[in-house]
């Protein structure tokens, strides 16, 4: 019998699903390939005949459950609220621990290998895979070599001259004399640091603008979304502490990216092995805030306090809800409250503001071709508003959206939505 | 197990891409929407026209192989469970809306098409199918005509096999026929079309349908309706009727229900409550705000202790939610779960329910009420747990006192899930043997070598 340690711990959610197949309508990978095994009906009852010892953790087991994007549309919308993120990470992560890493490199030889193209993504992907072996001291970069992997074909960003790291000071003091009414310690994440620095800088500004001192503890890293995501959960469990550890002094850490805060936020959700690790990720978990989240409901800054660059004048934007804000940490309506607030600017609402933009971590590397028509959908949307910018707070959907932009040959520019404020 | 060679031909009709015979898969096609049946095919093709199923079903015609059909896979009768094994024929890949007909009021669909798919579409020209089974997330226009499905709306309504003008439909020997038309009138020798409407896949594939639409109603209003007792909440749906108000639905919670859905998302409903009727009317503004004022009145008069209409829509969106919530709320709540869909004469409704209620005391089980009770299709629902033999026996003595009480009001067997393999056991015990013999032999003269969804139905 396999060791099932992991998926045990989900057995009670697994079960909780009554297969109606509502999700169906909401994946958006099922409807672009509508098959069963790409629903979460049928993950879920895959993983349910692994935990009754019926089925193996096979390499197209590796496959079926590698392809989901954990935009969690399904967990939102179910009857019964099944929740199947935690049942699709549960059996990625007993399968890396039963089968190592090289799972995830199976399942990519038989997808990937047969293609030239996708195999030359494979091999730069896996070096990516190599920083994040547990034996990995110090910081773990991993994303300038995942940004190289999904390179090929891709319109992805270059890396930044200067990371935010090398550019930022370890304490920022409130602008203009104030005195401090805050102190946050400040996430950086993965993105911000080696892609978008200016964006981080931008955030600080705009907290110090406020009132609140920023520290930016040198010894944070990386939040591990794509490892535990991916399974890693012993990687990611180092992660935690070192971020813990990192931010223990702090009543509030805050950051830019919709996935950072989700995933630092669910720890507690996903990785814990202990009582102990349980409690210390649950306290965690309290600290954390999105930067939208931090300025609406915790500075409680009135929406129309925040000023339009003048540069945006004029403009019509739309906002883009990240997974990892609209549907982990439901955060929606404060960034809106921003956008609509905003004198200067137009507001108007995507019709499908919430859909998935296709990305999902590693997934757009696997099956970049579902990552186009899924995106596909989400530049129709784009369209139909008449917006000349698209506003998000996820650097991952940033890339993306910008990826699939260009390649559609549309005129609208991705901004982080505190880009736009003065 | 069937043969190798046979797969590879399925392959050279369907393409490969379109051939699954992975175990994971095969295992991912064993299921429907019920918790009872399970079984795996040997291989699931997804054909993209009506000439590849043709082809298919020619082969497995002369190879004489099961062949299952299957759309989105939300049925709860076992129908689309490949019990015999052999082929799943899986059309969800055909989900094209090929022509929306404004000036004929209709549409022509694909079978793999999603009923709410074609509900955003028709939305945006003013049109709609009424037929609501209540799956129509994941439910497909294939399965939905060939098991006549149907929902609240019936009351004002009907159900499918009233919306359906044509079909274009394969016969198991690979005969590629069209039957009905695109008109609203047609007596052009048997009515053909309608053997198929309700057949459950065991004469056919259906390639093709001719939809029968209606421009889309302009307003709509919710009404909330609280009784102290379940029996009389039973009345007021005849009642409202009788007195000249037809609404588009008239649903049923009961005290047990109504507790579960404040449990699981607090929005205000009585909790004291025995039962609560949701009637929603639909049209034209002002008659929608006269029926929904003699609803108000009619239900007073008659025993309603409470009259609450929804000041907007999203008062009303969350009752429907509340409504949606409540099979979930059941199945949350016990290890198994034995859903029927009794249906009988609307005035009998008020008696079905006493019959749960005496059934549910008698055997010591919790049966909970909520349905359509505006079309006398009530879903009672007997709690138990398949593991504990003893509650189990119980409980399928209480349901099945259920069916026998319903039948012996009037009513049928099954409104709206069809036989399939979970009430085959009734099916043969209260259907006439003639009538039987008349079905299979209609069969026969379809599937002569029985290969199209062989097992379901009768046994």
């Amino acid at each position: 019998m396999e060791d099932l340690k992991e998926l045990k711990k989900v057995e009670q959610l697994a079960d909780q699903c009554m297969k109606c197949g509502f999700c169906s309508f909401f994946c958006p990978v099922y409807q672009e390939d509508k098959i069963e095994t790409s629903v979460a009906r049928g993950k879920n009852y895959l993983v349910k005949q692994v935990l009754q010892g019926k089925q193996e953790f096979t390499d197209e087991m590796g496959t079926i459950i590698g392809k989901c994007l954990l935009c969690k549309r399904c967990v939102a919308n179910c009857p019964s609220k099944t929740q199947i993120d935690r049942v699709v990470v549960a059996a990625r992560a007993q399968m890396v621990k039963n089968k190592g890493l090289g799972f995830i490199k199976n399942f990519a030889f038989r997808k990937v290998m047969s293609n030239r193209k996708a195999f030359g993504r494979y091999v730069k992907m896996a070096r990516a895979f190599q920083w994040m072996m547990p034996t990995t001291e110090g910081t773990i970069r991993h994303l300038p070599d995942f940004l190289k992997a999904l390179g090929q074909g891709r319109n992805i960003p270059s890396m930044a001259k200067t990371f935010l790291r090398d550019q930022v000071k370890p304490v920022y003091k409130p602008a203009n004399g104030q005195k401090a009414k805050m102190k946050v310690g400040f996430f950086m994440g993965c993105a911000m640091d080696f892609v978008f620095p200016d964006i981080g800088l931008k955030i600080i500004d705009v907290l110090t603008k406020h009132g609140v001192e920023v520290v930016v503890p040198e010894e944070q890293n990386c939040c591990g979304a794509a490892i535990y995501f991916s399974g890693d959960f012993e990687t990611g469990r180092m992660l935690a502490e070192k971020n813990i550890k990192a931010f223990k002094d702090f009543d509030y850490v805050v950051t830019g990216c919709g996935t950072c805060s989700s995933t630092l936020k669910d720890y507690q959700k996903y990785l814990p092995d202990t009582e102990d690790q349980k409690k210390r990720y649950e306290e965690f978990e309290k600290k954390i805030k999105d930067s939208t989240e931090f300025l609406i409901d915790v500075l409680k800054i009135p929406p129309e306090e925040f000023k339009l660059k003048k540069e945006f004048e004029g403009k019509t934007a739309t906002w883009h809800d990240p997974c990892h804000l609209v549907r982990y940490q439901n955060i929606k309506d404060q960034p809106r409250a921003i956008l609509k607030a905003l004198k200067g600017l137009k507001y108007v609402e995507m019709a499908n503001a919430d859909g998935c933009c296709g990305m999902g971590g590693s997934f757009s590397v696997y099956h970049y071709d579902l990552t186009k028509k899924i995106a596909d959908k989400k530049m129709n949307g784009i369209k139909a508003t008449g917006a000349d910018i698209v506003v998000t707070a996820c650097p991952g959907c940033m890339i993306n959206l910008t990826d699939h932009i260009l390649r559609s040959k549309m005129p609208q520019k991705v901004y982080h939505f505190l880009e736009l404020v003065e | 197990m069937i043969k190798e060679a046979i797969i590879t031909d399925l392959q050279r009709i369907v393409g490969k891409e379109n051939t699954l015979t992975s175990p994971e898969a095969l295992k991912a096609y064993s299921y429907d929407g019920t918790t009872s049946w399970i079984e795996e095919p040997d291989v699931v093709v997804f054909p993209t026209s009506a000439k590849e199923i043709s082809e298919i079903m020619k082969l497995a015609n002369a190879e004489k192989i099961p062949v299952t059909p299957r759309g989105g896979g939300t049925n709860v009768s076992g129908g689309s469970v490949p019990i015999q094994k052999g082929i799943v024929l899986c059309t969800t890949k055909m989900n094209k809306v090929v022509r929306i007909d404004k000036e004929n009021l209709s549409a022509t669909v694909e079978p793999g098409v999603v009923l709410q798919d074609l509900t955003m579409m028709l939305m945006k020209e003013g049109l709609f199918f009424p037929p609501d089974p209540q799956s129509f997330l994941g439910a497909t226009l294939g399965g939905i005509i060939a098991e006549n499905a149907g929902g609240p709306a019936c009351v004002k309504y009907g159900v499918t096999k009233q919306y359906i003008l044509g079909i274009e439909v394969v016969l198991p020997t690979g005969e590629i026929v069209n039957l009905g038309g695109r008109t609203l009138k047609n007596v052009v020798g048997y009515d053909l079309l309608h053997i198929f409407i309700s057949s459950e896949g065991t004469l056919g594939v259906i390639t093709k349908a001719e939809l029968k639409l209606r421009p889309l109603p302009q307003a709509r209003k919710t009404t909330m309706v609280v009784y102290d007792d379940v029996s009389k909440a039973g009345e007021g749906v005849f009642r409202v009727l009788e007195n000249g108000v037809i609404p588009n639905k008239i649903e049923l919670l009961d005290n047990w229900v109504i507790n579960r859905i404040e449990e699981m998302m607090p929005m205000g409903l009585p909790k004291d409550a025995d039962a609560v009727l949701l009637f929603e009317c639909d049209g034209i503004p002002e008659a929608v705000e006269k029926e929904t004022e003699k609803i108000v009145e009619i239900t007073k008069q008659f025993g309603a202790v409470d009259v609450r209409i929804a000041k907007d829509q999203a008062e009303a969106d969350k009752y429907w939610l509340a409504r949606r919530a409540g099979f979930a709320a059941v199945f949350g709540k016990a290890k198994t779960v034995m859903a029927e869909d009794v249906t009988v004469p609307r005035g009998k409704i008020p008696d079905l329910i006493k019959i749960c209620k005496d059934l549910a005391k008698k055997h010591n089980v919790e049966i909970v009420v909520l349905g359509h009770a505006g079309d006398g299709n009530l879903h009672p629902a007997v709690l138990t747990d398949i593991t504990n033999k003893e509650h189990y026996d119980r409980a399928v003595k209480a349901m099945d006192g259920i069916i026998e009480g319903a039948v012996e009001l009037g009513g049928v067997l099954s409104g709206e899930h069809g036989i399939g393999l979970e009430k085959q056991k009734f099916f043969s015990k209260i259907t006439d043997p003639v009538v039987v013999n008349m079905m299979k032999n209609i069969k026969k003269l379809f599937d002569p070598n029985n290969i199209m969804n062989p097992g379901k139905i009768w046994d």
